[in-house]
């Protein structure tokens, strides 16, 4: 019983052992507080991805023969489309064609001109079929959120129909009607465009019969509108056009990309469906199938976890990194641990041989030392706890005031599209960094513990 | 009828240190027995090796050659924890410097030997009679008003008290007192003397005692004198008469009432 109880009377009575407390409370509150951010970004940005990208995309090789007759798979979606919808556990598909190009803003005097490419901007487009879009990725919620950069309205008129001409734009009955796209609310106020502008698109088609990069294609459109996502990366890249419209343009009418599925339970069908699609399709010669040399064709069918896997990892490895690197954190208050209970190992040197005198065993000396550093420990984990899960869940009140008080903005929500900063708080990571500073708080304490129980008993009693 | 068993016996006690290549002799062969309800002093000059055989004698300390029997049980073959287990049950202690824990009152400095011997969940089983127990000892040792004082707050006088009251708590048969006046005045020094003798008396305990001081000596049955680590003589102080002779001390040993 005495162990435990010198132990706390020491830490009560001697404030220096204080600072061991200190330091595993404040590593333990900063780890709890930046994994709960770091699990916060991961999710969200996921929850972003996630809304943008369609569940499973399938996206044939089309340059790739599929037998030795020489039969490719139909560039046109009507045929796969069909096979897909017929899937007991596919709720949604629509196809989508897609291309890269440039952007070329309206008082761009050359597209090519070395002086003027700094005004081009490299994007994807994304041509696609309405209303099934609206089916497979939340475009129609993105088309329709309240403006937040820019002073404008920029959204469509029409959510159902969202190319039609914007009311601002007047065709010319004389010249041919105009194609007109989507494009990032965040693009068009960078550029200054306004709904119902033209601008023009440029891109390098290739040529059919040779394979090869060939005719370089401008086309003139209007701009029908913006949306805004909440994944910024997105918004600056991604142009939407009709798929027809797109098709017409790079001279391959009424062909398709990949077509994008939205299934009926995501995370419960997903590991079953997937497979199983891939195989009926293959089965219907609309995929290729896996070789036994070579290509296995895997990226034909692609949940968008996989699709989006450097992404996702790079954010999990961000976390993974962080947690390493405040790690070491924890390293520094296992230090903290160890000078003091070193200090009080010397400071107590004559206590250590009056226990020894009544009758202490020197094992018992050792658990009376590590009973400091653990309960030092213990208090630092319990207050750091308390501290890092309030501080991840008051984050941003404490962040505008802070804001507010030093006139800087801290957390800049345009960088990272989060109105908020995001926050998740993982109860399995709070029992994880608790057990893992109790475990360095213990393992620091052992040493000058073990120094304690082998002391000479008569060297410590002559100990002034 | 069998031997009676003294409650310490030492045998060819050596103890000697490396100095470099030297070697440094501090106890060269002391013979020793301590009886039931005997004073038995250790006189000489500092240096001579008394607080280095009370040591060895109180399982602090291993001997380089001879041995220590603890109520018969050679005390340093025994394990670590079992020679812990003999100083915490059989041997009380009583040290100059009083050697009381700063951070604990007078009530928490007494009970530490009974916690020692407890482990946490019988601890609050017996908390409350070992308390009693302390406090009792406190209170006829005349602190019943310092019981909640800690060392600081208390004259050495008080504090060596309490060191008393600790050292007996557990009732041991056998208590060593390495000095236990030597830091103190003359006549605070007495009335500790007297509440260590009177405890000594009622408990019929082995009192192991080393001093300076020749007036406390001529109050113990015997008295060894040492010098050069060895000893030297042993002389009888006449006592007062009221003394009980240790019945268990074999003719010639035990002191002559």
């Amino acid at each position: 019983m005495y162990r435990l109880f010198l132990a706390a009377r020491y830490i009560r009575m001697r404030p220096i052992n204080w600072i061991g407390t200190l330091s595993i409370f404040v590593a333990v509150g900063a780890l709890i507080l930046i994994l709960a951010i770091m699990s916060g970004f991961l999710e969200h940005s996921r929850e972003h991805l996630r809304g943008h990208l369609a569940d499973v995309t399938i996206a044939p090789s089309f340059d790739i023969p599929m037998n030795l007759e020489g039969a490719y798979p139909p560039r046109r979606p009507e045929p796969l489309l069909a096979a897909v919808r017929g899937e007991e556990k596919v709720r949604a598909a629509a196809a989508q064609m897609l291309w890269y190009g440039m952007l070329v803003p309206p008082r761009s005097e050359a597209v090519f001109s070395d002086r003027e490419t700094m005004d081009m901007v490299m994007v994807s487009f994304v041509g696609i079929d309405l209303p099934d879009e609206y089916g497979v990725t939340q475009l129609r919620e993105d088309l329709g959120r309240p403006v937040q950069f820019g002073s404008r309205d920029q959204r469509p008129d029409n959510l159902d129909d969202p190319f039609a001409y914007p009311a601002e734009y007047k065709p010319d009955p004389d010249q041919r009607p105009l194609d007109t796209i989507l494009m990032g609310e965040r693009q068009a106020a960078k550029w200054n465009l306004r709904k119902g502008d033209t601008l023009e698109l440029a891109t390098a088609t290739i040529d059919q019969e040779s394979g090869s990069f060939g005719q370089a294609a401008n086309i003139t459109v209007v701009l029908a509108g913006t949306y805004r996502s909440t994944f910024n990366e997105l918004d600056l890249s991604r142009i939407y056009m009709r798929r027809e419209a797109l098709g017409d343009w790079l001279g391959r009418p009424g062909e398709f990309s990949q077509v994008a599925l939205r299934l009926e339970d995501y995370e419960q069908d997903a590991k079953a469906s997937v497979p199983r699609v891939r195989e009926d399709l293959i089965e219907r010669g609309l995929l290729h199938k896996p070789r036994e040399h070579g290509a296995s064709f895997a990226w034909e069918v692609q949940t968008w976890e996989q699709s989006r896997k450097a992404m996702l990892s790079a954010i999990e490895n961000e976390r993974a990194l962080l947690g390493i690197m405040l790690g070491l954190v924890l390293l520094v208050a296992g230090f903290g641990v160890f000078a003091i209970t070193s200090m009080m190992v010397t400071e107590k040197r004559r206590d250590i041989g009056i226990l020894s005198a009544l009758g202490a065993t020197p094992g018992g000396i050792l658990t009376l030392f590590l009973s400091i550093g653990g309960l030092e420990a213990l208090l630092g984990i319990v207050c750091g706890i308390g501290t890092g899960v309030l501080a991840a869940l008051k984050i941003n009140e404490f962040e505008q005031w802070l804001s507010q008080t030093l006139g800087y903005q801290i957390f800049d929500r345009s960088v990272y599209y989060f109105d908020h900063i995001p926050t998740r708080i993982e109860y399995g990571g709070i029992v994880g960094i608790a057990v893992a500073a109790m475990l360095t708080a213990l393992l620091s304490a052992a040493i000058p513990a073990i120094r304690a129980a082998l002391l000479n008993p008569v060297d410590a009693l002559r100990y002034e | 009828m069998s031997d009676p068993t003294p409650l310490i016996r030492a045998r060819g006690i050596e103890r000697s240190y490396k100095l470099g290549d030297r070697r440094l002799e501090i106890l060269r062969g002391i013979d020793l027995d301590l009886w039931p309800g005997e004073r038995l002093c250790l006189m000489g000059a500092s240096g001579t090796g008394k607080s280095t055989l009370l040591n060895i004698l109180g399982l602090l300390d291993r001997p380089t050659a001879g041995t220590v029997e603890i109520e018969g049980k050679n005390g340093w073959s025994l394990s670590t924890s079992r020679r812990a287990w003999y100083r915490n049950h059989r041997l009380g202690y009583v040290f100059q410097f009083y050697h009381l824990f700063a951070e604990l009152n007078a009530v928490e400095n007494a009970v530490l030997p009974a916690m020692i011997q407890t482990g946490p969940l019988s601890w609050f089983g017996r908390k409350g009679d070992v308390r009693k127990r302390a406090i009792e000892l406190l209170t006829r040792f005349g602190l019943a008003e310092r019981l909640k004082h800690r060392p600081g707050k208390l004259s050495g006088g008080e504090q060596q008290r309490v060191a008393i009251a600790r050292a007996l708590l557990l009732d041991p048969p056998i208590l060593i007192a390495d000095e236990p006046t030597g830091n103190l005045d003359r006549s605070t020094g007495e009335s500790v003397l007297e509440l260590l003798f009177e405890e000594q008396a009622r408990r019929q305990i082995g009192l192991l005692l080393v001093t300076h001081d020749e007036r406390l000596a001529l109050r113990c049955d015997r008295v060894l004198h040492m010098e050069d680590g060895r000893i030297i003589g042993e002389s009888r102080p006449a006592r007062e008469g009221e003394r009980q002779v240790p019945s268990t001390a074999p003719a010639g040993d035990a002191p002559q009432a």
